[in-house]
């Protein structure tokens, strides 16, 4: 068919509607009826290998005499990408995932001809498993607005037939015959549609410039060039939906009076450019683009412009320059292009989402599109969804929504149970925005007010491997490689600093480094002449504004927290360990049984092996890159074995004392964050004086954490241990009792708090106070100093934390019947997994998705009153929050009840504490408190948190005060300095797969009998075969 | 002049002159034309060496100081032969968040070839590149016209060797 008029554009809109109808899903649904199988066929679908499933498919309804009814289409990207291959069958709406070839076959047999969906193809809900098989009813598109996106899985885009019956062309031809060259402004400009290339300029204010600028010759410019890293939605629009863009840019051009345009596009793109020469071609062929199109007298062509690999092109006066035949360097404005543009001719630019959507707010009205969205952004966005995400690809949803909706609604949160860090937010032009800011809406202004900007559309996610001053550089490492040379703040402010960043991520960096990179951003914000260099130094600003310690750390303490700067980062299990364990070091040892090097290794930074080895939350584990393989090394029962096999054989490790120094030190609390701290000092030569409240030391070591998980002759020989270096102990000295904190102040020379977390939280609900109902840590310390409250038959323990576990493990022991009361899910428990699952083999049953409302008491047994919950909205750390269902309240009755939710820490004996939240503030660095030569640590300081946490936090402490009063007796600071220990530097020369070995444990049966160890060790041959699967990351091969 | 590496260098034919100067008439009388017929010559010699510069510059009436411009301008363009196929590693932010640097490390040192570089049998040439807008199939990599998404060091020989 050739040149086609308005009405001849009806017919074949008319013509396609039983297709689209098919594909809308509104014809009934029979199992020998018409099926469209829209197989995706955008660039990350060819890269996971669609084409050979389209093939297939094709053949194979082919050879079953199917095709007639059976059509085979490739569509455009299909947005969900980390699903890739996927179709879409229609009418069903039937969504398959993950194709492969071999499937191909029970989808024509089970599908195509006897009607079966075939479940097994089908997604899966990430939280439950459930098949979905409809697409609309997946969250990750149910969630999401369509109207950029509006023709996803529903057309061909190389037929622009198809285009054509979803209403392609119709908002050219009122445009072109119905409407004024205003009144198309006046619309776009209702719409309060804004740039999507990034700027977010009025789109309507922009073509009213060109309109009203004098000149035959206007240009209407497509920017096509999408080069920032994690952005690709302009190319899947490119790719899916070609026409949208040709007809955007017709009424672009009948608004300013233009009939010349080109779209630029830029080389890395060859599917893109291939569907959009097809559907210019086509275009053409119907005379839509031209003279005369539809015969309403208004003329206009336009060219692909291929760029040549540089992202300054996609700056708006590079991109004409460039396509002027020259380097793509910026011009300075003003003139602005809708003046003095391409060629110097008035010019619009607007960026490929933009015009994707100019055509339907032609159509339907300005008012159509502003209807969704904030006040002062309208309508919907695309944004590219990547990085640390379950989900990968486009969304598409209405301005105004939560980022946090978007991360764990859509996105389906971070893989792998990791912690969001941050995530950018408009590539290199953009800034990364953190946890606590992820309540921000998708508008403009609020974005811009966090320090990012919306951008493009592109949002990385990062987790907490992720390195934030790495992302800075990487960031600027691009922006300088980018810069085009002309200006100097972009040519030679980049390279500044860029060489900043590296020194710093070198380890190689200095204080004064952050104030000098502060002052050149701003600089070059400041001076440069287009946005590449204005906006290069955002991230840099943005992860200084809410990563600074990273940067603190990088430069003061040679760390890199995320184990990813090379030169900073031994190994990921040595990095992650808040006490630098050796960790590959003593593996090795232990694999070629030097036992007594091993041991004496892993004592040179952890004076509680035996310990650690039984209740450590393996910070180690959830970095091991073995994971990759199989499964994480069994690092904590490994040293446990080094630790046990040492006692066996008697093996002490003496290191020496420094000679004597003349201070004395207190240390309030003799919990693992006070031990620290009085062993390290008593080695640096101070006399160091423990007071502790309690009969004996240990803290929630002793009196938290019950004997089945650590048994007490192993704490009491690691306590004494640490005592033997010249401790004196106080106990049963309660400060602000016994003694006061005044009389510290001025007996001693510095004084460490390290008083713990371990009085209970309150839950809030009437009856709380009844008799019968308890603390759990307070109950964890009366069963060890031999004084319990009576329990009861029935015993509920409310709360998800290791103190409710083993609140309820110890009431199963003295033989009651327990329940666990979580307000959320079992996954959202923060006790170790190993912890739940022991407590479930022993019998205690776990209620999850139920709230406590309050209790009464009822023929004296106690009644609970629960509400029923479901998992509700996303909080901004990607925690469902349990919302109770109308109507659902349970009432349960049993003898004793504990609430274990949380606990706080006892402050009362300074009042002039600074706290923040009820915990000790500190310098992060020197734990120094607001008073004067008081330091503070533990979970006093951070919440409740990790015996390693609190030992290195006492270490760290022990650092500081040294540092300080040396300074003070104008001498160096101690140095810690360890005898050599030589290890064999192999990596295993073959990978066998072998999962993780795990340590016996004692029958559920047999072990709830008494306290004793649940957990044996391993013996000398695993414990070999556990060490060999080690990959020794800590071997550098040059 | 340090585009100028003593590197390998591949013989312009006769008729892939004749091929160019075909490109250059057909482009002679557009304005700003420049870059297209770069494309399209780079696409017939596989580089850009002067003295193809020279043949645009003459045809086009364009100084070569200005094809030089913009020849080392946009990185699309070389002046070195590229091998028979183009290895390119995506180091955007999403491939670089998952493995992408180790990725080109690796084949760094299996092929003994730098980026930007060429291997000395002239097989493979390496580049990285800044974003494929292939991010939800992290770390991506693409051979030539082919895309291959979740690229690691488990796969890369193997994707490699389809490639003589």
């Amino acid at each position: 068919m050739g040149r086609i008029n308005r009405n001849q554009l009806n017919e074949i809109r008319l013509s396609g509607k039983d297709i689209v109808d098919i594909r809308l899903g509104k014809v009934p649904i029979k199992a020998d009826g018409e099926k469209h199988l829209m197989i995706c066929g955008g660039t990350a679908c060819y890269a996971s290998k669609s084409e050979p499933v389209r093939d297939a498919l094709k053949r194979e309804v082919e050879t079953r005499g199917l095709s007639n009814r059976c059509k085979v289409i490739e569509t455009g990207n299909d947005a969900f990408a980390t699903l890739a291959p996927v179709m879409v069958v229609y009418p069903e709406g039937v969504y398959y995932v993950h194709l492969i070839p071999d499937d191909v076959h029970d989808i024509v047999s089970q599908h195509l001809i006897n009607g079966k969906p075939v479940e097994r193809l089908f997604y899966r809900d990430i939280e439950n498993d459930k098949p979905i098989s409809k697409m609309m009813d997946i969250p990750y598109f149910s969630h999401q607005r369509m109207v950029t996106l509006r023709n996803l899985t529903l057309i061909d885009p190389e037929n622009i037939d198809d285009a054509i019956a979803r209403d392609a062309y119709q908002g050219a031809a009122k445009a072109l015959i119905d409407m004024a060259a205003e009144e198309i402004i006046d619309q776009m400009k209702i719409s309060g549609l804004r740039g999507r290339g990034g700027a977010g300029f009025p789109t309507g204010m922009k073509w009213e410039f060109a309109s009203k600028a004098k000149g035959a010759v206007k240009y209407i410019l497509c920017n096509a060039d999408e080069g920032d890293p994690g952005a690709f939605m302009d190319r899947s629009v490119l790719e899916a939906d070609p026409h949208a863009v040709l007809e955007g840019m017709i009424i672009a051009a009948k608004a300013i009076n233009a009939h010349q345009g080109y779209i630029y596009c830029r080389a890395e793109y060859p599917l893109a450019i291939k569907r959009l020469s097809i559907a210019i071609g086509q275009a053409r062929q119907y005379g839509l683009l031209g003279t005369d199109i539809l015969e309403s007298g208004f003329d206009f062509d336009l060219e692909i412009y291929q760029g040549a690999g540089a992202f300054v092109c996609g700056e708006e006066t590079a991109l004409m320059t460039s396509i002027e035949g020259k380097r793509g360097m910026p011009r300075p404005r003003p003139p602005f292009p809708a003046q003095e543009g391409l060629w110097k001719k008035p010019t619009v630019l607007n960026n490929v989402e933009t015009l994707a959507n100019v055509a339907q707010i032609t159509l339907n009205g300005g008012e159509w599109y502003a209807s969704v969205g904030t006040e002062s952004s309208k309508g919907t966005k695309v944004f590219a969804l990547s990085g640390k995400l379950n989900n990968s690809g486009l969304v598409e949803v209405p301005m105004g929504m939560p980022l946090k909706n978007i991360i764990y609604q859509i996105g389906g949160g971070i893989p792998e149970g990791k912690r969001f860090k941050g995530v950018q937010l408009g590539g290199p032009s953009g800034g990364c925005i953190p946890s606590e800011l992820l309540d921000t809406v998708t508008d403009y202004e609020a974005i811009t007010s966090t320090g990012a900007i919306m951008g493009s559309g592109g949002m990385v996610v990062m987790d907490e491997d992720n390195c934030m001053v790495d992302i800075a550089r990487f960031f600027m490492e691009f922006c300088q490689e980018e810069s085009c040379g002309k200006c100097t703040p972009g040519r030679e402010g980049t390279k500044r600093m860029l060489e900043i960043l590296l020194r710093i991520t070198e380890g190689r960096g200095e204080l004064s480094d952050i104030d000098t990179l502060e002052e050149l951003a701003m600089m070059v914000k400041d001076s440069a002449l287009c946005g590449l260099g204005q906006t290069a130094p955002n991230p840099v600003l943005s992860t200084l504004r809410y990563f600074r310690h990273e940067y603190e750390d990088h430069i003061l303490e040679h760390r890199c927290e995320a184990g990813v700067c090379p030169n900073l980062v031994k190994a990921k299990c040595i990095n992650a360990c808040p006490l630098g364990q050796e960790v590959p070091g003593y593996i090795a040892l232990i694999k070629e049984e030097r036992f007594e090097e091993a041991i004496r290794l892993i004592r040179q930074t952890n004076p509680m092996p035996g310990t650690l080895g039984r209740v450590c939350n393996h910070p180690c584990m959830d970095v091991c890159v073995r994971a990759q393989t199989d499964e994480p090394i069994n690092i904590p029962k490994i040293k446990r074995y080094a630790a046990d096999m040492a006692r066996e054989r008697g093996i002490v490790v003496e290191f020496k004392k420094a000679k004597g120094n003349s201070e004395n030190i207190a240390v309030i609390g003799g919990g693992p964050s006070g031990l620290g701290a009085a062993y390290y000092l008593s080695l640096m030569g101070y006399s160091v004086t423990i007071f502790e409240e309690l009969p004996k030391l240990g803290g929630m070591l002793r009196y938290g954490i019950p004997a089945y998980r650590l048994p007490r002759d192993i704490l009491d020989e690691e306590i004494d241990y640490m005592i033997n270096t010249g401790i004196t102990v106080r106990t049963g000295v309660r400060v602000g009792r016994e003694i006061s904190m005044g009389e510290l102040q001025k007996g001693f020379d510095a004084i460490f708090v390290g008083i713990g977390a371990h009085r209970s939280q309150t839950m809030g609900i009437p009856g709380e106070d009844r008799e019968g109902v308890f603390g759990g840590a307070e109950f964890l310390r009366q069963v060890e100093l031999g004084t319990p409250p009576a329990i009861g038959k029935t015993v509920a323990v409310i709360g998800g934390g290791n103190v409710a576990i083993d609140v309820a493990r110890i009431c199963r022991r003295m033989g009651s019947e327990v329940t666990i009361l979580y307000r959320r899910e079992q996954k959202d428990m923060p006790a170790a997994i190993d912890e739940i699952e022991d407590a479930l083999a022993e019998g205690i049953n776990l209620r999850t998705l139920m709230m406590p409302e309050s209790i009464a008491n009822v023929n004296g047994r106690l009644a609970f009153t629960m509400h029923r919950c479901k998992p509700g909205g996303f909080d901004k750390d990607g925690r469902r929050i349990p919302t109770p269902i109308p109507g659902e309240v349970v009432e349960e009755q049993y003898d004793t009840i504990f609430a274990a939710i949380g606990q706080v820490s006892d402050t009362s004996l300074i009042s002039t504490f600074d706290l923040r939240k009820g915990w000790i503030t500190v310098d992060r660095l020197t734990l120094k408190t607001n008073l004067d030569n008081v330091y503070a640590g533990g979970d006093a300081v951070t919440g409740p948190a990790m015996v390693v946490d609190a030992l290195a936090a006492g270490k760290r402490a022990a650092i500081a005060i040294d540092r300080d009063l040396s300074a003070k007796r104008r001498e160096k600071p101690y140095k810690e300095q360890h005898d050599k220990i030589f290890m064999t530097m192999q990596v295993p020369e073959e990978i066998v797969k072998q999962d993780m070995t795990r340590t016996p444990k004692i029958s559920a049966e047999e072990r709830i009998k008494d306290f004793r160890e649940v957990e044996r060790g391993f013996d000398i041959e695993t414990v070999k075969r556990e060490c060999a699967r080690c990959l020794r990351c800590d071997v550098k091969i040059d | 002049m340090s585009e100028l590496k003593s590197g390998p260098k591949n013989e312009i034919t006769p008729d892939m002159w004749g091929e160019m100067d075909k490109i250059i008439d057909s482009y002679k009388d557009k304005p700003g034309s420049l870059i297209p017929v770069l494309e399209e010559c780079q696409n017939v010699s596989g580089y850009l060496p002067i003295e193809v510069q020279e043949r645009v510059s003459r045809g086009l009436n364009i100084p070569g100081s200005t094809i030089y411009g913009v020849v080392t301008f946009y990185s699309f363009f070389t002046m070195v032969p590229k091998g028979r196929h183009t290895i390119k590693v995506c180091l955007g932010t999403a491939c670089y968040v998952r493995g992408g640097k180790a990725n080109l490390d690796f084949i760094k040192d299996e092929f003994e070839v730098e980026v930007g570089a060429t291997t000395a049998d002239l097989r493979f040439s390496l580049d990285s590149v800044r974003c494929l807008g292939a991010c939800g199939m992290a770390p991506a990599m693409v051979v030539d016209e082919d895309t291959y998404a979740q690229v690691s060091r488990g796969n890369i020989m193997e994707i490699l060797e389809r490639y003589k």
